[in-house]
């Protein structure tokens, strides 16, 4: 799952793969913006089937919280 | 003197907002159900809709000028494209930008906030109406770019909400990225509303000391490809796009 994101991430946000990590903050070090944010949960969506409101995202921060949130539905 | 005027005023707007209450309950109570069953098809119901709001939108605001409330004056409404989509920008400075720019522009598509739609006496008129709601933000984006493909004009506040009194514009990157997703024109709207009326960060009812003047100026139209370099990241793009619009906004308003 882990793998999924960072490719996602990687290929679709232009990150660079040595950048990403568990705890690295999406916005402030891999500058991701507040519409890059919309595109990740319209992605993980269609990865995972799992949809998460936008109240959680909003407190998401960096990748181990995304795999929190999607732990939790 | 002044305080005549102001008295004057004070009741006008008092009475103002007291039709427009009574006439948006009857027109939703009783005029859009009936516009409802009159007309067949969707189609039909959105544009006998959005015809009928444009109406009673300009009532108010002839009203409005009549009994001294404010005053309008508008240019530039030929560059209105009737035949194309447009994507038509404002600024938000007010509580009644809405009011104004769908008095000015008829058919367009806008997005509503989801606590209209859940309003009992603006419900059936906005979802006769068939505009979009900004509920579901994933489904926003989509949204607005599909109804601009389908050939409709689609306003937009790219602020997202209005601009806070004293404070300066805050543009968002919605618009910037629907404007690039859907490669439509920009048809840019200036309003500048002064003395500062019914503004975000005061109360509704209050009432400026002289007599608020709305100068709203529509700008020629603008390909996207005017405003950004080209070969730049999505990313990139969307904020130099973003930064622009809000450039050219801040130019007309200083």
């Amino acid at each position: 799952m882990y793998s999924r994101i960072k490719n996602i991430l990687v290929e679709q946000f232009d990150v660079d793969e040595s950048a990403v990590s568990l705890q690295v903050n999406l916005y402030d070090e891999l500058q991701l913006d507040s519409i890059d944010a919309i595109d990740l949960l319209v992605q993980l969506k269609a990865m995972t089937g799992k949809k998460i409101s936008p109240e959680v995202f909003k407190e998401v921060r960096t990748i181990g919280d995304v795999l929190d949130a999607l732990a939790k539905l | 003197m002044k305080y005549i005027e102001f008295t004057k005023r004070f009741v006008g707007t008092a009475l103002l907002w007291f039709f427009f209450g009574l006439f948006g309950l009857i027109l939703s109570v009783l005029v859009f159900p009936i516009l409802y069953l009159i007309n067949r098809t969707d189609t039909g119901r959105q544009h006998a809709a959005r015809r009928l709001i444009a109406r009673a939108f300009s009532a108010f605001m002839w009203s409005g000028c009549r009994m001294g409330v404010f005053s309008v004056h508008v240019t530039g409404l030929k560059y209105k494209d009737t035949e194309g989509a447009q994507l038509i920008l404002a600024n938000h400075p007010t509580l009644i930008d809405v009011v104004l720019l769908l008095s000015l522009l008829p058919q367009v598509d806008c997005v509503i906030k989801e606590a209209v739609w859940k309003n009992l006496f603006m419900r059936s008129s906005v979802t006769t109406a068939n505009y979009i709601s900004n509920r579901e933000p994933e489904r926003l984006l989509d949204a607005c770019v599909t109804r601009l493909e389908s050939g409709s004009s689609l306003l937009l506040f790219p602020e997202g909400t209005r601009t806070t009194a004293g404070q300066g514009l805050h543009f968002k990157l919605g618009a910037a990225e629907v404007a690039i997703r859907a490669r439509a024109p920009i048809l840019p709207i200036v309003i500048d509303c002064t003395p500062k009326f019914l503004a975000r960060g005061e109360p509704w009812y209050s009432i400026p000391l002289m007599r608020p003047h709305f100068e709203v100026r529509i700008l020629p139209a603008v390909p996207v490809e005017q405003l950004i370099s080209s070969g730049l990241s999505k990313r990139g793009a969307r904020n130099q796009l973003n930064d622009a619009l809000a450039s050219l906004f801040e130019s007309e308003l200083s």
